[in-house]
């Protein structure tokens, strides 16, 4: 069952503390984080946070189409390395 | 850079007509048909691939000179070499995995960082993992151009502007 919209999304009241005083100060910076089950509100969009994976904190930089989705779902636990082949990468 | 790039292997045969099972490693599968002939490891043996079929796990493929399933099950386990050249040039900023792999990775400051060991993407863009000598694992760098702001190619090398927080906490570390 979905979460009640009433409720509002839900977020970890220190992840908001951290992305507002990241925002404030202007630095580049990684913001750690543990929560996962967080939602991605549109005031993060812009900045890079560290997503803990039980093992080491990935990086992910907020664009906009990742509001509404949770911070885990970007920082996955398992790893996969696969063949290089002929994948692409590109430098947003 | 590499002058070739493994795109798959051969998995067995298919069938009694001397058709062989590959396992494409191609970002869209079935491109492993379009990169011309293909060369094994050690460059011994060249085949030219014509995809019949998709079955679960690959293709089945026609490959030259094996024409028999004694011939394809002897292959089992070979991978297939495709020469970077056959691979289409990309836009700027766009680079193969391939060609990222290996180089090597400074700061702005001139600081060596060790070199490219894999390029990931779990959806919130590409990902660089580095592995700096003197660490136990790996740390991992955004491929933007704010981060990564030059990428040379021709002399190897990688230029990055890490933001804080990436590279001096232990927890970045495996």
């Amino acid at each position: 069952m979905s979460r009640s919209v009433w409720k509002g999304p839900f977020v970890d009241s220190y992840v908001l503390k951290k992305a507002e005083a990241s925002r404030e100060s202007g630095r580049n910076e990684v913001i750690k984080i543990w929560s996962r089950r967080s939602t991605i509100l549109p005031q993060f969009v812009g900045l890079t946070f560290g997503v803990y994976n039980g093992h080491k904190h990935i990086p992910v930089n907020v664009t906009e189409d990742m509001i509404g989705q949770k911070f885990g779902e970007y920082s996955p636990t398992r790893t996969y390395y696969g063949h290089a082949a002929d994948k692409k990468a590109k430098r947003k | 850079m590499k002058d070739r790039i493994c795109v798959g292997a051969i998995t067995g045969s298919f069938g009694v007509k001397g058709e062989a099972r590959v396992k494409s490693f191609c970002a869209d599968p079935a491109a492993i048909g379009d990169y011309g002939p293909l060369s094994s490891e050690d460059g011994s043996r060249s085949f030219t691939l014509k995809i019949t079929r998709p079955v679960k796990t690959g293709f089945a493929v026609r490959l030259s000179g094996v024409t028999s399933k004694e011939q394809a099950d002897a292959l089992r386990g070979t991978r297939l070499y495709a020469p970077r050249d056959a691979l289409p040039g990309l836009p700027d900023d766009e680079f193969y995995h391939a060609d990222l792999i290996g180089l090597t990775v400074l700061d702005t400051g001139g600081t060596d960082h060790g070199k490219v060991h894999a390029v990931h993407n779990h959806g919130a863009g590409d990902l660089l993992e580095l592995r700096p000598k003197g660490r136990k694992g790996g740390v991992l760098v955004p491929f933007t151009r704010d981060i990564v702001p030059t990428v040379d190619l021709t002399s190897g090398r990688i230029i990055i502007d890490p933001p804080e927080g990436l590279f001096d906490d232990p927890d970045s570390s495996t």
